[in-house]
């Protein structure tokens, strides 16, 4: 039991170090599909980030919750998304309005910021700053990919990212909200990313094309 | 069971609509379980008025704010469904936009709606208010045209992210009750929130962080200025009868979502904080909807903008306090429900009658279709806050409110832009109903269940600006009991 206790430890220290760095390169990603993997990728860890929390705290509840992350967000989600992305045909490029080097900068400054906002926070609350700054980091990359990438997906992904910095949130100042919310929640994802999916197709249906920063019939 | 059968029976008449492929059955048996739930409503409305409160479970409660919400959604959901029977004709055959689609996704909707209402907690309360958004999409996108899809997507990513900030907003609350000594898995509960609020005013700053939040997540279904861009194209785009569902049932049913939350904070840390942010942004939507409808050229986004408008003015009933200011803003909600109601669903036949909605091609109104050109009238005239209409009292309520707790200067932009609303609604009317139709018009007729739908708008709104019935009074004041 030892060993599993240090184990958990070790990730919880270590997750949010792996959380900036699938931020970073979020960020800087070239190919939507990157982006897709990089996701799942950041869900991977807010999964044994829950495991560890589990282990430690002896939860059950945190058991079912992490199931459900890695059931909606590590293999749902990106599933539904990357086939998508692969039955749109077209270009795999993220289309940004910012250059790699510019947008990793823009995160590498977001990730400060973060740091900077939570610091009274943490202090006040007794909580962990490195965590609280990765989901805010998060939540504020989230926002820029959203208002920075072109492709219709690529809002969906920085929604995504997002919305994980909120839910990161709640893990580390509340150890999450009870069960039956944090399902809803879920369930509230996985139909939202299934309407998405739906109109992605059917913008490419009626404009030929999925570049969102065209669509601009209705204004005023 | 008296509040679980009417949540639960949309969702199920949504799955059996769909099994009904031939369009008539689908109508029928849409309108049948339609008018149950209705009837369902009624009987949970009127046992809540026997009871006070009913719980059941940890999740179902309803109150007299619950009750008077729900009658407001009973009565907007009757008229449009007998609406819509008639006006489903007008909608192309698509693969998705056929009647049963249309009415298992009003069901659908309805039933996100309720689950918002009688929800006890903030967390369903939230994950409601998100699914009403789901539920919808699909409705704004029906028509399926460039606009529609377009409205569809920006509804659908504009709204989750306004309520993603909501769902922070939540979860700083959670923590803030938490640490302020309420058991962690009552603490979304907004009953416990109540009675414990004054715990948490050790975590003053993440209160009022967490409403900062809640405001600008909620705020953006609402249609507060400057969330609002979502708001004018998804009512533009949308069939009529879900144009009138959205303005009168949806931008009310997040209303509720943000009175509950103001109720919990100003007990928390005090009136004052949250009132002032419902001040300022009920302000800014007032001053700037009242400044864009001059200049709209599409009728429905006019009216879009007006349902910005008054939602703002429901904001700063709402924000001034008092007994008088929060009847005003209640009873706004219910009167402003039933004026957009009818405003929307003469925007069916016009659209019928001229093939557009732009207000600059729409001449001669009044001589080709009379009867709408009357019910356009009565409705701007309502709209406008005329006497006899509803929206009269209510205005002037809270336009009272606003002098008697001496927010003079509140009071005299109100009047300005009530005047300058007038303006740009009687010029815009004026010119569809005078003059001479250019193009040659299509001819159509109304269905006597849209009729019926329209005239029953129409009387809700005189009698209630002639004369509120006891009943209703006493309805509003327990709403305003449970807010207090």
């Amino acid at each position: 039991m030892g060993l599993v206790v240090i184990a958990a430890a070790k990730t919880l220290a270590s997750s949010a170090v792996f959380l900036f760095i699938t931020v970073l390169l979020i960020a800087s990603a070239k190919r939507t599909i990157t982006c897709i993997t990089l996701f799942a990728a950041q869900c991977v860890i807010i999964t044994a980030q829950i495991v560890a929390m589990a282990c430690l705290r002896r939860s059950g509840e945190a058991v079912a919750v992490a199931v459900m992350v890695l059931l909606v967000k590590v293999v749902a989600i990106p599933y539904a998304l990357l086939r998508v992305s692969t039955g749109l045909k077209v270009s795999p490029k993220v289309s940004s309005a910012t250059t790699p080097a510019q947008s990793a900068f823009i995160a590498a400054a977001l990730i400060l910021l973060a740091f900077a906002v939570v610091q009274p926070y943490a202090r006040d609350f007794a909580l962990d700053s490195q965590m609280l700054a990765a989901a805010t980091a998060m939540v504020l990359t989230g926002g820029f990919l959203m208002v920075s990438r072109r492709k219709a997906l690529m809002q969906v992904v920085g929604l995504l990212v997002l919305e994980n910095g909120i839910f990161l949130l709640a893990l580390t100042t509340t150890f999450g909200m009870p069960l039956v919310i944090e399902m809803g929640i879920f369930f509230d994802l996985l139909i939202w990313v299934l309407l998405v999916g739906v109109f992605i197709f059917r913008i490419r249906e009626t404009f030929a094309h999925v570049d969102v920063s065209r669509l601009r019939r209705l204004r005023g | 069971m008296t509040l679980w059968l009417p949540l639960l029976l949309p969702l199920a008449g949504a799955i059996v609509v769909l099994a009904f492929k031939h369009h008539r059955t689908a109508v029928r048996m849409a309108l049948a379980i339609g008018s149950t739930e209705v009837l369902l409503l009624g009987v949970c409305a009127w046992k809540v008025r026997t009871c006070g409160v009913l719980q059941q479970g940890r999740y179902l409660r309803a109150d007299g704010l619950t009750l008077l919400f729900l009658l407001n959604l009973a009565l907007i959901f009757i008229v449009v469904l007998a609406y819509s029977a008639g006006y489903l004709r007008h909608i192309p055959k698509g693969r998705f936009s056929s009647p049963r689609w249309y009415y298992a996704l009003l069901f659908l909707f309805l039933f996100t709606m309720i689950g918002a209402y009688l929800s006890a907690n903030l967390g369903m309360l939230w994950i409601a208010i998100e699914a009403t958004t789901l539920a919808s999409a699909l409705l704004v996108g029906f028509y399926n045209t460039k606009g529609a899809v377009e409205a569809g997507w920006k509804y659908l990513i504009v709204c989750t992210v306004g309520i993603a900030f909501a769902l922070f907003g939540t979860i700083a609350l959670y923590l803030a009750a938490v640490r302020g000594g309420i058991p962690a898995d009552a603490a979304l509960d907004w009953t416990a929130l109540m009675s414990a609020a004054p715990g948490m005013a050790r975590a003053h700053d993440l209160v009022k962080l967490a409403f900062v939040f809640a405001v600008v997540g909620y705020g953006t279904k609402i249609g507060f200025v400057p969330m609002h861009s979502w708001l004018p194209d998804a009512h533009a785009e949308a069939p009529a009868p879900i144009s009138a569902m959205l303005s009168a049932a949806l931008l009310n049913c997040a209303m509720y979502a943000l009175l509950r939350w103001d109720a919990i904070i100003s007990h928390a840390i005090g009136a004052s904080f949250s009132h002032t942010l419902l001040l300022t942004f009920g302000c800014l939507s007032l001053l700037v909807a009242v400044f864009l409808m001059i200049v709209q050229r599409d009728l429905k986004r006019l009216l879009a903008y007006s349902s910005i408008e008054h939602m703002g003015i429901v904001a700063l009933g709402v924000g001034i306090g008092g007994p008088l200011g929060l009847f005003g803003a209640l009873l706004h909600t219910f009167n402003h429900s039933l004026a957009k109601t009818l405003l929307f669903f003469t925007t069916g036949r016009v659209r019928d009658t001229f093939s557009t909605l732009r207000i600059d091609r729409i001449r001669g109104m009044g001589r080709a279709i009379p009867f709408t050109g009357a019910v356009l009238i009565i409705g701007g005239v309502a709209i406008v806050g005329l006497p006899p209409f509803g929206l009269f009292v209510s205005e002037f309520a809270i336009l009272m409110a606003a002098f008697i707790s001496s927010h003079y200067l509140l009071a005299a932009l109100m009047l300005v832009a009530f005047s300058i609303a007038f303006g740009a609604l009687f010029y815009h009317f004026q010119h569809m109903l005078t003059g001479e139709p250019k193009a040659p018009l299509a001819s159509s007729r109304l269905r006597r269940s849209e009729v019926a739908a329209i005239c029953a708008c129409s009387i809700c709104l005189l009698v209630l600006g002639l004369y509120i019935p006891p009943a209703f009074t006493s309805i509003i004041h327990s709403a305003m009991a449970v807010l207090q």
